[in-house]
């Protein structure tokens, strides 16, 4: 599902003392099936960015197509409802949004308010519950049994049981630990990959935006700075510290690396299989060299 | 979606912000009372003066204010349509079947509108000049006498504060979990009433739930750092009666005078 966004502007409490403006005429292309990580400081407006994109917030002026629909500052509530059904958000903390009494029941919610029948609705719930590994045996039971890390998959499930074509998460991986945070980001590759999901992530972490996407988004004081492939966008050192951001930490290991060879060249590497890649490359040049 | 005016605070650094809350709590239930001294033109004149000239120190905008007060104009509308209609004396303006318009009820309904208006004007002015830790600390001042009856008065001002500090936060919460379930299809505004109501489950069963947990940390947190009641606690903001304050209670009292010799 491709996604443009023409002259975005978003002002929060418009006419009141407390009036901000989080997105300043933002135009931007996120094509269909692609893997977009959007990264940025602390208040930079990413998370009003991605809201609109389903519709969840509206613009203040500007427009944003999503596949075939289009969303404007006045949009009726039937289109949202339409665009919300093709499009999954997933929320930092989603596990605070389950309230059924059984897991089956949480995850069938959102099929069933977009019309889909009880029948297809569990089934579609079960085939989600697989997919984000929570076991048949778990189903019936409350999820508020469940710890942390299950509870915020069976949110997931929750969201991808509407079957969306797009799926946005804002901070997915936020508060789990390392493991956890792993098999997250594998689900949500696996997803691009298989289903051929469009995904968009909004991540504080600039390795998973390195390693997992196919184009970075890099948000500064409600404007997109630069937006790229990150083989691109985190060889721009010197753009990111100023906005407050840091390349990967396996750039910098290899920044290191290059000082000590003395060499100038910056090669992007952003997994630990290509850093090793590079370090030998980096070492048998120097052997050559000497 | 929340954007009420009243209840809210605007930070600011003006000659009514700095007032002592005491003063300003005080003052304003004087003002509440001494309304009702008003019954002419003059004496209503000198209370809507009053108001404008504690908008003007506040250094709020007007617009502002006006654009929260919208939403109550309608109950003074009603209001003044009421007494319109009911309240008689003086000649008759206007009659058309059995409703009839007399000189004296338009002027008590305007009265009456006005009276409504300051005194909403003046409450919110309070509200957008003090923050809630300032109005519960100078209401557990105001009430300390209290303690020697062993009213918790403490407790209370706790409370008090405990939950304004957490009106934005589940102001907050409640937001985000409409947005979450939102995006899940569920909609709260559109349907039946039957299916609206259906519609804050999803809604209020994750906000119970959070406000709980939320609770239980908070008094596991504050126990953790030692708190045990008021017995021997100081205080972080020292309250300070300045002459400004007195300034103000003495401004009300000239007032409660004036409007005492000038009224009928
Ligand atoms: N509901 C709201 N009302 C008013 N202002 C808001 C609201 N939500 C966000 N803002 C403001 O808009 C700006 C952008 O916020 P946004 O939540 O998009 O930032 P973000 O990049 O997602 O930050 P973070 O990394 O902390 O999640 C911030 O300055 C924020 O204070
Ligand atoms: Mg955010």
């Amino acid at each position: 599902m491709d996604i443009t966004f023409e002259h975005v502007t978003h002002i929060y409490g418009q006419k009141t003392p407390f009036e901000k403006l989080a997105l300043d005429d933002v135009s931007l292309h996120i094509p269909s099936g692609s893997f977009t990580s959007v990264i940025g400081h602390t208040g930079s407006g990413k998370s009003t960015l991605v809201q609109h994109i389903n519709g969840l917030l509206k613009p203040s002026k500007g427009k944003i197509t999503a596949g075939d629909v289009v969303i404007r500052a006045n949009e009726k509530k039937q289109s949202l409802k339409k665009l919300r059904e093709k499009v999954g958000f997933v929320f930092q903390y989603p596990e605070h949004q389950l309230f059924e009494e059984s897991i089956i029941k949480d995850v069938c919610f959102g099929p069933m308010n977009f019309g889909v029948s009880d029948s297809e609705a569990t089934k579609r719930a079960e085939e989600s519950l697989n997919l984000v590994g929570i076991p048949a045996s778990y189903w019936h039971r409350s999820p508020f049994d469940l710890s942390g890390g299950q509870m915020r998959r069976v949110a997931i499930a929750g969201v991808l049981a509407a079957r969306p074509q797009a799926i946005i998460l804002d901070e997915p991986t936020a508060g789990l630990d390392p493991k956890g945070r792993q098999e997250m980001l594998d689900l949500f590759a696996e997803l691009h990959k298989r289903l051929s999901m469009t995904v968009i992530m909004v991540t504080h972490n600039m390795s998973d935006a390195a390693i997992y996407s196919d184009q970075v988004i890099v948000m500064n004081d409600g404007k997109p700075l630069m937006i790229g492939p990150p083989e691109h966008v985190f060889l721009q050192t010197e753009q990111l510290r100023r906005v407050g951001l840091e390349s990967p930490e396996t750039m910098l290991f290899l920044d290191k690396v290059m000082a000590k060879a003395r060499k100038k060249e910056r090669i992007p590497a952003f997994t630990i299989d290509q850093t090793a890649d590079v370090v030998i490359q980096i070492l048998n040049g120097v052997k050559n060299h000497v | 979606m929340f954007n009420l005016v009243i209840g809210q605070y605007v930070p600011s650094d003006s000659y009514v912000h700095r007032l002592d809350p005491r003063s300003k709590l005080i003052g304003v239930f004087l003002f509440v009372v001494i309304v009702f001294l008003a019954d002419n033109w003059l004496t209503n004149g000198l209370m809507v003066l009053f108001c404008f000239t504690g908008i003007l120190l506040s250094r709020m905008r007007f617009s502002f204010i006006y654009k929260g007060l919208r939403s109550v104009f309608i109950i003074v509308f009603i209001t003044f349509l009421l007494n319109l209609f009911l309240a008689s004396g003086g000649d008759t303006l206007f009659q058309w079947g059995w409703l009839r318009v007399t000189s004296g009820g338009l002027m008590q309904s305007i009265f009456i509108s006005i009276r409504i208006l300051v005194i909403i004007v003046v409450t919110t002015l309070l509200t957008l000049t003090t923050s809630p830790i300032e109005i519960t600390d100078g209401m557990e001042s105001l009430l300390n006498p209290l303690k020697k009856v062993r009213l918790p008065v403490h407790e209370f001002a706790l409370m008090m504060s405990i939950s304004l500090r957490f009106i934005p936060t589940l102001l907050e919460e409640t937001e985000k979990i409409i947005k979450a379930q939102a995006a899940r299809g569920s909609d709260f505004t559109t349907g039946s009433l039957k299916s609206r109501i259906k519609a804050l489950v999803p809604l209020l069963v994750p906000l119970f739930v959070g406000a709980f947990k939320r609770a239980e940390d908070l008094a596991m947190a504050m126990e953790a750092r030692g708190y045990h009641g008021d017995a021997g606690r100081t205080k972080l903001h020292q309250l300070n009666w300045s002459w400004r304050d007195t300034m103000l209670l003495t401004a009300i009292l000239l007032l409660t005078v004036l409007l005492i010799l000038t009224r009928n």
